[in-house]
């Protein structure tokens, strides 16, 4: 196990800058979950912590030593690929052992580490079919198990989930998460599904144009995103963002949105009064209120899906959605009183895009 | 409809679809008597004497055979010795093409270096420039480097085929991703050993396949071991078979004997590679 030090880390290909200025540092023994949309530079991070890219600018260090220029057979590294990356042509034990005989292992070790490595991930019977014989689960946990095998420093992850069906990556994920906690080692995981994200990270790391956008815990992020793009990005539905300004009425702020409605802005907020702003509800905090209290809007869309009820309004220009917990007698076409809870909104400055909601 | 309709016409259906299915079995049968038929008359006629030979209608089962013809040619000519020359100069020529190819391709496909485009479009133009344009060059070349009639001497001009570059380049592509070669260097695989124990044998069906054109394409040349090689011993089969038509008469007999011992490398070999030419010619969408 091993720290992994990111410091201003910079790649581009060509005249196109796809990492810029990053710093990162992964805690011995965490699980980074590297996330954003296609094109953030997360992959190519990975990349470069893998010895895949050359780090054109800044330094990475795995356990105190650079590895800039160090090779990726001696950064002490395992990658699982989106692909799995399975040798077509040899058999599970021979896949999993493929780097133990590289490393000149003796048999008897290899065997034992690849049975090991099988019974953990429920691989056992297959050690002597090939790739193609096997699913798309099996096949990343044989993914997994060649990079178990090696017992490296540090676990490197490149979506190894997206290839999977829905359910089939709920389970894998568990099977991650367990695999973890059992060995503990530093583990960097990539992904644009913020949902795997949320749910296996001790740490997120929110990239978007190859900057890091904002570096926290799942519930950190969610309950104080950093900015708008974080906001909108963490969280399911998305974050709803409702243009206005910031006014003082009768001695307390509140905020106005571009369609009148006022709503009570939290003591905390630290905002100049006439401040152009935007107010970010996620729609799980939107409930509904008696008329007069809060946002009204005709209904656009109702989805029930039993638990809970998804509503999208549209409040003049804008639209925002909501997910209620109870059941709705409306239909589209009429009008709906919403109100948030207060203390879950997040202010963001309109011209930086940036939270204002002291925090 | 009731079941009785409902039966009655699954089976229409099910005659017909067999109707078709032996409609079609008959056209393929024809075309194959079609194909296999000169084949056939080659080796009945090898056995056959001059007067039969000519005789109208032709037989196929020689009336009176005899192995004169075989006898003669294997007596008169170098026969054997040509078939040797053939022999070698195809394996050698299928060995160096392979190896060529399997690197180029390889390279080709998987490096990223500005130049290797500039490469790969020249190996590209190469194919579109036809032998017989650099057929000289290469006979003076061959001079200077004193190996004309040799073995050496028919290599020099097949040693390298661009098509089989491009068709290793392409399936490579197109059949082991980066990951592939990506985990492997994570796994601490060194350049070599990814290329002879990943690379090589995921590319056994290709490397088939182009072996099989390779070898053919040695057997039947032509043009060039006819200007390389001068002197008899040193022929391969194709140019010893021409000797049989001279200006004035072809001498069917000898001419048939003679191709009808040739086939057997040729049908011997396509028996043995007959998945890996099947593959070949599907996957290059060449008919050779």
């Amino acid at each position: 196990m091993a720290a992994v030090e990111i410091r201003n880390v910079a790649k581009s290909f060509g005249p196109t800058d796809i990492i810029r200025n990053v710093t990162v540092e992964v805690p011995d023994g965490a699980f980074v979950v590297l996330v954003g949309p296609s094109g953030c530079g997360k992959s190519t991070l990975l990349r470069m912590i893998a010895g895949l890219e050359d780090i054109d600018k800044g330094e990475i260090s795995i356990g105190g030593r650079v590895i800039n220029d160090v090779e990726p057979k001696h950064r002490d590294i395992a990658m699982v690929f989106q692909n799995y990356a399975l040798y077509p042509h040899m058999t599970i034990a021979e896949n999993m052992g493929f780097s133990l005989r590289l490393a000149r292992q003796s048999k008897k070790e290899i065997e034992e580490r690849v049975q090991e490595a099988a019974r953990i991930l429920g691989l056992s019977e297959y050690l002597h079919r090939y790739p193609k014989q096997l699913s798309g689960g099996q096949r990343q946990r044989v993914a997994m198990g060649r990079a178990i095998v090696r017992q490296p420093q540090v676990f490197l992850f490149d979506e190894p989930l997206s290839n999977l069906d829905a359910k089939l990556r709920v389970q894998m994920r568990g099977e991650l998460k367990d695999m973890h906690a059992r060995f503990k080692t530093t583990t960097i995981y990539v992904t644009h599904d913020q949902i795997e994200a949320m749910t296996m990270a001790d740490l997120i790391v929110v990239m978007r144009d190859g900057v890091v956008e904002q570096i926290g815990t799942p519930l950190d992020l969610y309950d104080y995103p950093a900015n708008m793009f974080v906001g909108s990005f963490i969280g399911s539905p998305a974050m709803n963002f409702l243009k206005g300004a910031v006014r003082q009425v009768n001695g307390q702020q509140v905020f106005e949105t571009g369609s009148g409605f006022r709503l009570p802005l939290h003591a905390a907020a630290a905002a100049p009064d006439g401040l152009m702003a935007t107010l970010g509800i996620r729609p799980e905090h939107l409930s509904l209120s008696r008329a007069g209290e809060g946002l009204a809007g005709r209904i656009v869309t109702i989805e029930p899906t039993g638990s809970e009820t998804f509503v999208v309004l549209q409040l003049g220009e804008d639209r925002i959605s909501a997910l209620l917990r109870q059941r709705l007698t409306a239909s589209v076409g009429d009008e709906l009183w919403l109100a948030p809870q207060l203390d879950t909104t997040h202010l963001f400055d309109s011209a930086t895009t940036k939270r204002l909601t002291g925090s | 409809m009731s079941d009785r309709e409902a039966n009655r016409a699954a089976t229409r259906r099910r005659m017909r679809r067999v109707l078709v299915d032996r409609g079609i079995d008959v056209v393929l049968m024809v075309f194959s008597l079609l194909m296999l038929l000169p084949l056939v008359f080659l080796v009945s006629n090898g056995f056959k004497t001059p007067q039969e030979m000519l005789a109208w209608p032709p037989t196929i089962i020689p009336a009176n055979p005899t192995t004169d013809n075989f006898a003669a040619v294997l007596q008169d000519t170098p026969l054997l010795r040509w078939i040797f020359n053939s022999v070698v100069f195809a394996v050698l020529s299928t060995l160096a093409i392979l190896a060529t190819s399997s690197i180029a391709g390889y390279i080709l496909a998987k490096f990223r270096y500005r130049s290797l485009n500039v490469i790969f479009a020249l190996v590209l133009a190469t194919a579109i420039v036809p032998f017989e344009v650099y057929m000289i060059p290469l006979y003076f070349q061959a001079q200077s480097l004193g190996i004309l009639n040799s073995i050496w001497g028919l290599l020099l001009g097949y040693l390298v085929m661009s098509f089989g570059i491009f068709l290793i380049r392409q399936n490579v592509i197109h059949s082991i991703p980066d990951e592939l070669l990506e985990a492997a260097r994570i796994d601490g695989a060194g350049e070599l050993w990814i290329f002879f124990r990943i690379v090589l044998p995921l590319l056994r069906g290709a490397l088939g396949a182009l072996g099989v054109l390779a070898f053919f394409q040695a057997w039947t040349a032509f043009a060039w071991p006819m200007i390389v090689a001068t002197n008899r011993e040193a022929y391969t089969i194709e140019v010893g078979l021409a000797l049989f038509q001279t200006g004035f008469t072809v001498d069917l007999g000898r001419l048939s004997a003679a191709s009808a011992i040739v086939l057997i490398p040729s049908i011997t070999l396509f028996v043995i590679l007959r998945r890996n030419f099947v593959q070949g010619v599907a996957s290059t969408g060449l008919k050779e």
